[in-house]
């Protein structure tokens, strides 16, 4: 059996939690998702319909599908719908998550830069080159600011977050990051 | 003393001082007596063939012999493989990125991982050479427990400093960096390489060469084998990390891999399917 991953298809965490990053799931990749990754949520970001194909798979397999909205992160209401997304992936019950846009490179690229930023606190060289990897180094410019840019407030509880996630307080917020933090936290 | 040795060393008056080719070819049949006696195998005291086979340790005797025979050497340089630029590993280089990182850090608080770094399967991960500003990050952020470089130059010491403080497992395996055409990775030490890199004992482990993109790919490759991708999607990953440097010939050696021995091995051992 030759298994075929989903094109740009990386694991992005591999913790007590996987999260998976790839492009749009084609029927050649259902064993590969089905046989290995044991899912339990899809998220897409993008701008299809979801195809008759991928439903009926997604439906067989159990795995829920969460459809957020996004041509490019210069939508009108982007800070709404990368809040969306953040709040499925800072809740461990949705976990096996994969993540995927079309190519797996620009859409999934903005939002793994900002669970890098703001859940990992990565270094923004880090966050461009993994970007950049990833995108084959094009039309990254928007993109990257982007995600340099954005902060988010979101309220979470904490046991429902995944370890791999270093939150900030709401108290230590205001001491140390006054210029906007990424979650409060509200037990 | 007794007879073998009074016959080597009379043999050896009787050649006299200038004979020394027949002196090597003497020492090399004495050699091959005393494997036989002892029943070892053969060519195991060959101290050429130990050098040529291991090559930190060519390049350390190359180096001592580049002290008394310069010019013999450098002629002897062109039968070797050339290496790329990027595979060779330059300390200079490296504490001038380092710096430069440090001057960019906004916040200390950043976690800074290594160039090209990335999730394989698992906790498998893959980088270019780590340096001091990415241990934090190693050490608390992926939690190693094991480092496996694929050079065959000694390790920075504050590399190993880190490591030993850390309490880092380093595992070496000697792979050259080449140049293509004439890309030559030993399939056995490739097979030792996978052998650490899949072994649950060893992870998390962060699998390095010196950019992360050729030596490292070359692996990934035959990991991604062991869990049966398809050749497209393998290459498409080893390009996507040695971009804009893909060599054919490395792509080329992932697919002529064989995988059967290492398969057997993880086979034994329950190391398959690997977790995700």
């Amino acid at each position: 059996m030759v298994y075929i991953p989903p094109l740009n298809f990386a694991p992005v965490v591999s913790t007590e939690v996987s999260l998976y990053r790839s492009g749009y799931p084609m029927p050649l990749n259902y064993p590969f998702i089905a046989d290995q990754l044991q899912l339990k949520t899809v998220i897409y970001v993008g701008d299809k319909d979801v195809s008759e194909d991928y439903r009926g798979f997604l439906e067989s397999q159990n795995i829920v599908y969460e459809f957020v909205h996004v041509e490019s992160c210069r939508d009108a209401n982007i800070n709404e719908q990368m809040k969306q997304v953040l709040l499925k992936i800072l809740d461990k019950r949705n976990y096996p998550i994969l993540i995927h846009s079309n190519k797996g490179k620009h859409r999934v690229g903005v939002v793994v830069g900002i669970i890098r930023k703001l859940l990992q606190g990565w270094s923004t060289t880090g966050i461009y080159q993994e970007y950049d990897i990833f995108s084959g180094g094009l039309k990254g410019g928007v993109d990257l600011e982007f995600i340099t840019m954005f902060e988010t407030d979101l309220n979470v509880t904490r046991e429902s977050v995944p370890d791999f996630v270093k939150l900030q307080d709401k108290t230590s917020r205001h001491e140390e990051k006054p210029e906007g933090a990424a979650s409060q936290l509200v037990s | 003393m007794n007879d073998d040795d009074i016959s080597v060393e009379s043999r050896l008056q009787e050649l006299g001082p200038s004979d020394s080719i027949n002196v090597v070819q003497l020492l090399k049949q004495e050699d091959q007596e005393i494997e036989a006696k002892l029943g070892l195998d053969s060519g195991i005291l060959d101290v050429h063939r130990t050098i040529k086979e291991h090559p930190g340790l060519e390049k350390r005797v190359g180096a001592i012999l580049d002290k008394f025979y310069p010019r013999e050497r450098s002629q002897s340089h062109t039968e070797r493989y050339e290496e790329d630029i990027d595979d060779i590993y330059d300390v200079e280089e490296h504490r001038e990125k380092s710096d430069v990182t440090k001057k960019d850090m906004g916040s200390a608080k950043d976690v800074v991982p290594p160039e090209n770094f990335s999730h394989i399967v698992g906790e498998i991960y893959r980088s270019s050479f780590p340096r001091p500003e990415n241990f934090p990050f190693l050490q608390n952020s992926i939690k190693l427990k094991s480092i496996m470089v694929l050079f065959p130059e000694e390790y920075p010491q504050e590399n190993l400093d880190f490591m030993s403080k850390a309490g880092i497992k380093l595992f070496q395996i000697g792979m050259s960096g080449n140049k293509e055409p004439f890309v030559n990775i030993p399939s056995d030490l490739l097979t030792s390489a996978l052998e650490v890199a899949i072994n649950p004992e060893n992870h998390p482990i962060l699998i390095h060469c010196n950019r992360g993109k050729h030596r490292t790919g070359c692996l990934v490759g035959c990991i991604r084998r062991l869990q049966n991708w398809s050749l497209t999607m393998i290459f498409d990953e080893y390009r996507r990390f040695a971009f804009p440097k893909a060599r054919a010939l490395d792509q080329q050696f992932i697919e002529m891999y064989d995988e059967d021995k290492i398969k057997q091995i993880a086979k034994e051992k329950n190391w398959l399917p690997i977790k995700w």
